[in-house]
């Protein structure tokens, strides 16, 4: 809520690398004290998958949407229930650092006689950090008619890049 | 930002049961694995000297993850996007051949860092100018067999495992090098988001400039909103900066404001552009 007000205070306050303190040798035997503090970044899941639920998909193509939010919007001719979600991802930086979220913009899921595609999309493309960030990626899965059984499995790529 | 997430079940679809072919379709949890942090995030090479950039792995399982150079293009919306091999010029190709980095393959525990190191090795009568890759941590997914997953009797099942990556910009400056910026046209925008604070930000010179960005108040020493971390690439000599605003922000800001754009703290703190504007 506060985001850019917490990002202001924290502004005033945070030094943004300090590089080595290096104690002064002189005639004196001294020891050097150094420490190196780097800004860092970190991304990890929240706990959420992409979820497209339950489908009974029909006898033409079909797509499910799962929006950022995570509820799902089927097409006309298939039905959707069970619980469905986007995935989660938590960032973490320095506050008020700006970074870009880009994910892959469509996912090949590989079952054992056929394949089906599905189109990502982030729920921000960019953010200013302010503690307690985070992102949902939700997706549009392409149900072909008569899709194969089976167990699909894709893996879908998301890139924090800093400027 | 917190995005408000709700699960929603699928009322609408119940009277359709008797649909023909009934391919029941259940999403397994995707396994997470490859929880990344990556420190610094942003390395400036000038000279031979050379850094090392810090890879953690902060998941609860042991990761293996690649390091890349990629090539990236800011565009005048200010995104970095994807350079192919066949779309490299001249000065992109130098970046990565110039660029030394080494381990490119580390398997960590939880909570094991990694230093990365990092140099330069210019060829000799190299020319003046700024050189730039971009550098990406990227978690290696582990191979799962398909029989490792059991197919369901009826129907099919999703497994989607997201793969995090971080870049983060590693440049190279050659010479004595200028730059100057300049802040135009700025507005509230409301988009899909919600509202953002967006200006134009121009540069000239020979190469990139870097720093935040502080909107203040006429007769406030505080800001009223601070981003880092913006970049102005030298492939582009002017973008857009979008910066998205909470509502009580954006009402904060409509009226007179100062925009400035100062160099980072750790690189002389200097006022590189300011201007004054009204917001509507």
């Amino acid at each position: 809520m506060t985001k850019f007000m917490k990002a202001a205070l924290a502004s005033s306050v945070l030094v943004a690398s300090v590089m080595g303190a290096n104690a002064a040798n002189a005639a004196t035997a001294t020891a050097d004290a150094k420490a190196n503090i780097l800004q860092q970044v970190t991304v990890a899941s929240d706990g959420s998958d992409l979820d497209f639920g339950t489908i009974v998909s029909g006898a033409s193509a079909a797509t499910v949407a799962i929006n950022a939010a995570g509820a799902a919007n089927c097409s006309a001719g298939i039905v959707c229930s069970g619980t469905t979600s986007a995935a989660g991802f938590d960032v973490t930086g320095t506050n008020g650092e700006t970074v870009d979220i880009s994910t892959d913009t469509t996912v090949l899921l590989t079952g054992p006689t056929d394949t089906m595609t599905a189109s990502l999309t982030p729920s921000v493309t960019s953010m200013v950090l302010g503690g307690g960030d985070a992102f949902t990626v939700g997706g549009t899965l392409n149900v072909g008619a008569g899709q194969d059984d089976g167990a699909y499995v894709g893996n879908f790529t998301v890139t924090v890049s800093y400027q | 930002m917190t995005i408000q997430r709700f699960q929603s079940l699928k009322r609408c679809c119940i009277g359709l049961g008797a649909m023909a072919s009934a391919l029941s379709l259940s999403s397994t949890p995707a396994q997470a694995a490859g929880d990344l942090l990556v420190a610094p995030t942003r390395v400036v090479l000038d000279g031979q000297r050379g850094t090392e950039v810090i890879l953690n792995n902060i998941g609860s399982e042991t990761a293996t993850y690649r390091i890349s150079l990629e090539l990236r293009r800011m565009t005048s919306e200010g995104r970095l996007e994807d350079v192919s091999e066949e779309q490299e010029n001249d000065i992109e190709r130098a970046a990565k051949e110039m660029i030394r980095y080494a381990p490119r393959r580390v398997t960590l525990p939880p909570n094991q860092p990694q230093a990365i190191r990092l140099g330069v090795r210019a060829p000799e009568g190299l020319p003046d100018g700024e050189y730039r890759a971009h550098l990406l941590f990227r978690a290696i997914p582990e191979a799962r067999s398909v029989t490792e997953k059991k197919a369901p009797e009826k129907g099919f099942t999703i497994a989607l495992t997201p793969i995090y990556g971080v870049t983060i910009p590693v440049i190279i400056r050659q010479g004595n090098l200028q730059a100057t910026a300049g802040i135009a046209n700025g507005r509230l925008e409301q988009d899909a988001d919600g509202q953002a604070l967006t200006f134009d930000l121009s540069r000239t010179g020979t190469r990139s400039t870097y720093g935040e960005i502080r909107v203040t108040k006429p007769g406030s020493s505080e800001p009223v909103m601070v981003a880092r971390g913006i970049a102005v690439y030298p492939e582009v000599n002017q973008r857009k900066v979008s910066l998205p605003v909470p509502p009580e922000v954006a009402a904060q800001l409509k009226g007179p404001v100062s925009v400035e754009y100062y160099e980072p703290a750790n690189t002389g703190g200097g006022l590189i552009a300011r201007t004054d504007m009204v917001l509507r």
